[in-house]
């Protein structure tokens, strides 16, 4: 156990390469023993995350549970893991929405082997971006959470999949050069390329020994550097006008691959900013905030048109994330603008919740589209309608998911919209008013989907014979109900969740 | 159990229930209205218990009922939420408590529990009847029970626990947590029956209609949290806070606490229909009655100039008493241009519900308008007053539609609507409970002077203007009220009197207990909470019921507001305009018998003014444009993605220009073929290839020779 | 004692039939006979060297016990290729296994 204990993140961060590695030896016709295995395995790194977040002390600072190895002796780079509050939180997300996803995909049953195994390396590819402290395990890992993506859209996508996956991957990783540019230039800079390290030397440093700057200042090259991360975590959060990628892969990807898509990865570009950009860049970022806070809002706002002009389901819900992770944005603006200011830390606080609440809902969001969409093999808005006599738990569970997603007050997602609004209303107060128009919109998209599949008039095809449309099943209504649990009671008690955020964003912004 | 943890717990019984009857006992239709009603009354007698404790504390406005606790971490502090109930929230405790509990119980009657289940009925829509047969073998239509009954109950619930919780808060942010809650099943109860085209449509206007004004209150409620650092009551209605906000300058020349009243006032807007986002109340009326009557008479509404009762210290930071600043004129303009704007419209609708809810609007308008020239106490009075005989009036409406309904099922002509009041007609005979409750509202609306509780609620607010010398105000209302008297009269003359105009007025039946006994309940207080407030210098009766509502509720301020002087001015045209509105409307409607002779029925006030029109050109369809045509397939899809698409192109034009000018014609043509394959290699292996005779021995002979040659070359020259 | 030139000779003779066999028979059997001849006249030379060298090292021997083990494997993997060719082909005759030739 002590072992275990001493390498908790390390055994979350692998557990699931080796569940996949067991079930590369499993017979490749014995689908169900493959999804309980990976279900079971996906579980464990849950288990080990509820006893890091149990043994998390809060009130310590700097980072906490850390391991370092040699990794890469030759460029001083070493395998450094740890976890803060912003992590942590993260972490936590990710164990959580693994496991329902993988629940979420036992209809899958086609090339069931590589699905489940794929989707487990995704998973460590996720966690090894969150844990990591150092900053070529950082790009590392975020590449290769790239690759199972790709593939998951691709083999079990939908029609226009080749498409989709295609943009995802090319996009993505174009925005990835230039951020390993500018890794490599602070790791030859400083001859680290550890991120305790470097918080402490890159901010203030006047000069850069070892990299030959062509003539430019010191703050040309670190404006550069900062537009350089930006982008590259800007088209991942995604921000407009970046997102294109993000219906497209959304509405292609299957079901669990959505979920996984809008719950977690979205996070790592937002985890980005706030790991990497915020603390590495303070000043530029201050400069800077109100081109940030442009393409939040611009964010925010489109999205919210966005996905009120679509007539598929799954674009609507897929637009909605561009829409909800512009708060995310939108707070670390004001956050950047305002550091160190009782503004700040609200913002960044109603920022970070706002990913693990938008990680909650729109993971929902995304299942109950798949679940109407394996029924009906469609997702066309007005080939849909009328439901709701049809399938009411079904219809009570969208609402409720719906409304979260939405911002109601009491639910989840009111907590950290408010908290963004406010933090950024001192800093960016004209910002923070056009918001206002997505925030809006957001109510119209919103009972736009639900008028369309539950309400409207009844399509009588859906209701007799072989269509007839059956209601949500037992196995269904498990994946959604830690997610609904949890809305609930982040809406009605966030403390136990924000004052990790919180005493970790203070010490940091 | 102390006051402040009774508090704490009133509001929760209706959520219990929410999430009883949802989980578990939506199938049983009597246990499911038990619990919920069970809840109200649980809640009810919670409110009444803490009404009661508040009204004999000495002092109370000092000294409210609070406790609070944190709720969520901002960097060093908390932000806390809490319940507070201090002497205007006490007042509204009160009426919302019996209202509430009132609209349940009419609900059990109203959904036809008890009765059989439709032939047709399908959830989503109205219950059509159901055919039962009697001992004798005739087979009659009857009412049949609502499909949905459980669900009503639920969302109703819900509904009640967002009233409570926006009544006992201590902050804006859980008062406006109440807010949203309510504008949720707002939306959920008008789409009830969501099968109707009409009704889902008012829905979603609804939510839409309120977030508008939502979404701007967010933004009042994130600059006041800004400016001042907390959102509780108590905390921001200090004089030193009030002074700061007041004395700081923001955009439009408002001071600070005038933008934020603004901001949070345009929130009232929506909710309690204000012009210009009045337009989804009267659409609202598809939602069953006594949805109706609770969220767009008594609660919902209501909350909405509850907010501004709340926030009236902020709205009058900078007022000096003498000239109106300027969010108190936006305030006082919105309230009495709503209040004459809607008395009009209501003059010439038909539907018994659609004339009661843009009299709702023009009610609204009078708070407002007093708000705005600072009336406090006029406007927290015909509050309370009005959500009194307004909800009776609503559920009296329901009552008629019921028994019309019934006459309806009786005829079989389903062409007939039943909310029609030119089909009604001479109902007092056959509803004489429903008739005479439905009087006693629509005097109490009208202002039918001394014992109606809204004549002395309209009266102040109509004194109170004429006092501080708001003329434009006065008049405004004054014309208003009168034409308030006017319709009211007009549709009890069509409704109740005179003789029945068809058949399924003839055969229209009176409701049972469960609806009529609120009715008399709400009627008693229609009459006698108007009693609570009687000026002291009125003359005859003023002083012989103490003043009771001005010392209680006035003491939820920091300074005592004024009793206005007595004038016979405003009082003589109360008067005027409620007996000559009434009177006027016998007169006119005692012998119309069709809407074609009815005079009033202008195609623009029949039309509201067209806002409506208006609107969708304005605003609906602009937006469907800008989301379907200009983000989607202008901006993301041709712009950006033409972008992306034409590095995708460049790029693979690149490539083909590679392969097909260089790989093509230099590498492959050229080199590899020409220059390597026939020019140089091909040859040579013409000639070598001769040597492969593909016979193993030949090959090893060569190689031992190699090998010969090879060990005599190391010899001669390694060895040697 | 026989002097070590006798043994040489003899191995060297051996080893020429080998050779011989290898260059000039036409059966693939006979040419895997050769190799065999061959090899283990080589391993007369090693023994021999082991016998007249010092006798404390036993390199020799063992490097004659290596060859004995590679000219087993070599004669089976050798015999397994001609029976697959004559399943294939219907002849071991060298001259006409000439699928190499170009």
């Amino acid at each position: 156990m002590d072992f275990l204990y001493n390498h908790l993140l390390t055994s979350i961060l692998f557990f699931p390469v080796l569940a996949a590695l067991v079930i590369l030896f499993l017979p490749k016709d014995e689908a169900k023993l493959i999804r309980w295995t990976a279900f079971v395995a996906s579980l464990v790194p849950f288990a080990l995350s509820l006893v890091l977040w149990f043994n998390f002390d809060k009130s310590a600072a700097g980072f906490q549970f850390e391991e370092q190895y040699v990794w890469y002796e030759a460029l001083n780079s070493t395998f450094h893991l740890g976890v803060d509050g912003l992590s942590l939180t993260m972490v936590l997300l990710t164990t959580l929405l693994t496991p329902l996803a993988l629940l979420a995909s036992f209809s899958i049953s086609e090339k069931v082997k590589g699905y489940f195994m794929l989707f487990l390396f995704l998973e460590t590819g996720m966690l090894g971006v969150f844990l990591a402290l150092d900053l070529l395990i950082f790009f590392v890992f975020w590449e290769i959470g790239l690759v199972p993506m790709y593939f998951l859209i691709n083999q079990w996508g939908s029609a226009n999949r080749n498409y989709a996956s295609l943009k995802f991957m090319i996009y993505t990783m174009a925005g990835s050069l230039g951020l390993l540019l500018a890794v490599q230039m602070l790791g030859v800079a400083f001859g680290t390329y550890d991120l305790v390290a470097l918080f402490d030397k890159w901010p203030y440093a006047a000069t850069l020994a070892n990299v030959a700057l062509g003539g430019m200042s010191i703050g040309t090259v670190k404006t550069i550097a900062f537009w350089a991360f930006v982008v590259a975590f800007a088209i991942k959060v995604p921000v407009w006008p970046f997102h294109t990628w993000l219906p497209d892969a959304h509405t292609e990807a299957p079901t669990a691959g959505s979920m996984i898509l809008a719950g977690v990865l979205l996070k790592l570009g937002a985890y980005g900013f706030l790991r990497l950009v915020l603390p590495l860049y303070p000043m530029q970022a201050q400069q800077y905030a109100w081109a940030l806070a442009f393409l939040a809002v611009m964010a925010i706002i489109f999205g919210a048109f966005g996905a009120y002009g679509q007539t598929d389901f799954k674009r609507l819900v897929a637009y909605s994330s561009v829409n909800h992770m512009g708060f995310v944005l939108l707070g670390i603006a004001a956050a950047a603008k305002a550091a160190g200011t009782t503004d700040a830390h609200i913002a960044m606080n109603g920022a970070v919740l706002q990913m693990f609440n938008h990680g909650l809902s729109a993971a929902g969001m995304f299942f109950l589209v798949g679940v109407i969409y394996e029924r009906t093999h469609t997702r066309i808005l007005s080939e849909l309608g009328g439901l709701f006599p049809l399938v009411p738990v079904y219809g009570g569970i969208l609402i409720f998911t719906s409304m979260a997603s939405l911002g109601l007050p009491g639910l989840n997602g009111f907590i950290s919209e408010f908290l963004v609004v406010r933090g950024a209303w001192g800093p960016l107060p004209g910002f923070t008013a056009l918001a206002m128009i997505g925030l809006l919109f957001t109510g119209a998209y919103i009972l736009k989907g639900i008028k369309n599949v539950l309400h409207g008039p009844l399509n009588e095809h859906w209701a007799h014979g072989e269509h007839k449309l059956t209601e949500i099943s037992l196995r269904e209504v498990l994946v959604m109900a830690p997610l609904m649990a949890l809305i609930l009671w982040i809406g009605v008690w966030p403390a136990w969740i924000l004052d990790v955020i919180n005493k970790a964003v203070v010490r940091l912004f | 159990m102390t006051t402040e943890l009774l508090i704490w717990l009133i509001p929760l019984p209706p959520v219990l229930a929410f999430f009883l009857i949802v989980l578990f006992t939506n199938r049983s239709k009597a246990l499911s209205h038990t619990i919920a009603v069970g809840a109200a009354l649980l809640s009810w007698a919670g409110s009444m218990v803490v009404f009661f404790r508040a009204v004999g504390e000495e002092h109370f406005g000092e000294h409210p009922f609070a406790s609070s606790v944190n709720w969520l971490p901002t960097g060093d502090t908390w932000f806390k939420i809490g319940v507070s109930i201090d002497p205007l929230g006490a007042a509204v405790l009160f009426f919302v408590a019996w209202t509430v509990l009132m609209i349940f119980l009419y609900s059990v009657g109203y959904h036809n529990f008890g009765q059989p289940k439709g032939d047709h009925d399908r959830a989503g829509l109205p219950p059509h009847g159901a055919t039962v047969t009697d001992e004798h073998g005739h087979k009659h239509t009857v009412l049949s029970v609502e499909p949905m009954y459980s669900r009503f109950f639920a969302f109703i619930g819900l509904f009640a626990f967002g009233m409570y919780t926006l009544v006992v808060s201590d902050n804006l942010l859980t008062m406006f947590v109440g807010w949203e809650i309510m504008g949720l099943c707002s939306y959920l109860l008008i789409g009830f029956w969501y099968g109707k085209p009409s009704a889902r449509a008012a829905a979603i206007k609804a939510f839409m209609t309120t977030r508008i004004g939502d979404v701007f209150m967010l933004l009042g409620i994130a600059f006041l949290y800004k400016a001042t650092g907390t959102l509780t009551f108590s905390e921001i209605f200090t004089e030193e806070t009030l002074g700061v906000l007041a004395n700081t300058k923001t955009f439009f020349g408002l001071s600070a606490a005038g933008a934020i009243a603004i901001l949070l006032f345009i929130g009232t807007i929506g909710k309690s229909a204000q012009w210009p986002l009045h337009v989804w109340l009267p659409d609202a009326m598809e939602g069953p009655t006594p949805v109706s009557a609770m969220i767009h008479a008594a609660t919902m509404v209501s909350a909405g100039v509850y907010a501004v009762l709340r926030m009236f210290p902020l709205l009058t930071a900078d007022f000096t008493g003498h000239g109106l600043t300027t969010a108190m004129s936006v305030v006082a303009f919105i309230g009495a241009f709503t209040a004459l704007f809607s008395a009009t419209i209501a003059v010439a609708q038909n539907d018994i519900k659609r004339v009661l809810a843009y009299s709702t609007i023009s009610q609204l308008g009078f708070m407002i308008a007093a708000l705005g020239i600072g009336a406090y106490i006029a406007a927290a009075f015909h509050l309370i007053t009005h959500a009194f005989f307004k909800a009776l009036l609503f559920l009296g409406s329901g009552s008629v539609i019921h028994g019309m309904e019934h006459g309806v099922l009786h005829t079989g002509n389903h062409h007939i609507d039943p909310q029609d009041m030119f089909n009604m007609g001479g109902l007092r005979k056959k509803m004489p409970i429903t008739f005479w409750t439905f009087l006693i509202g629509g005097f109490a609306l009208s202002g039918f002077p001394i014992i109606t509780a809204g004549f002395w609620s309209k009266d102040e607010i109509l004194a109170d203007a004429f006092a501080h010398g708001h003329w434009a105000v006065f008049i405004t209302l004054a014309v208003a009220a009168f034409l308030t008297a006017f319709y009211t009269m007009r549709q009890i003359t069509l409704t109740f009197l005179g003789e029945p105009r068809t058949k399924e007025a003839e055969h229209a039946h009176e409701t049972p207990w469960t609806m009529t006994a609120p009715l008399v309940i709400l009627s008693i207080f229609a009459i006698g909470y108007g009693w609570v407030g009687i000026p002291e210098h009125f003359p005859v009766l003023g002083g012989i019921l103490p003043n009771w509502f001005h010392e209680f509720v006035g003491g939820t301020l920091l300074e005592h507001p004024e009793a206005v002087e007595f004038s016979w001015i405003p009082l003589g045209t109360s008067l005027l305009v409620a007996l000559g509105g009434l009177g006027l409307g016998w007169l006119v409607y005692r012998n119309v018998k069709s809407p074609a002779e009815d005079r009033l029925q202008i195609p623009v006030l029949k039309n509201k003014w067209y806002f409506d029109e208006a609107y969708d050109f304005l605003f609906v369809k602009p937006a469907y444009w800008l989301s379907e045509t200009f983000t989607y397939l202008w901006m993301d899809k041709g712009f950006i993605d033409g972008i992306l698409h034409s590095f995708g192109k460049a790029a693979a034009w690149v490539g083909d220009a590679i392969r097909n000018y260089f790989d093509g014609p230099v590498i492959n043509d050229f080199i590899a073929d020409k220059l390597s394959h026939q020019w140089t290699i091909h040859p040579a292996a013409r000639a070598v290839r001769k040597a492969q005779t593909g016979r193993i021995q030949q090959y090893m002979l060569a190689s031992i020779g190699v090998l010969f040659v090879v060990g005599v070359l190391v010899y001669y020259f390694l060895l040697a | 004692m026989i002097p070590l030139s006798w043994y040489l000779i003899l191995a060297a003779a051996l080893f020429s039939v080998g050779l011989f066999g290898v260059l000039a028979r036409k059966n693939a059997i006979a040419i895997l006979l050769g190799v065999e001849l061959m090899l283990n006249a080589v391993n007369i030379n090693l023994v021999a060297f082991w016998r007249y060298g010092s006798l404390a090292s036993i390199a020799g021997q063992v490097f004659a016990i290596i060859v004995f083990a590679v000219a087993a494997a070599e004669v089976a993997v050798g015999l397994g290729l001609v029976i697959s060719v004559y399943r294939r082909r219907n002849t071991v005759v060298a001259d006409e296994l000439d699928l190499m030739k170009w």
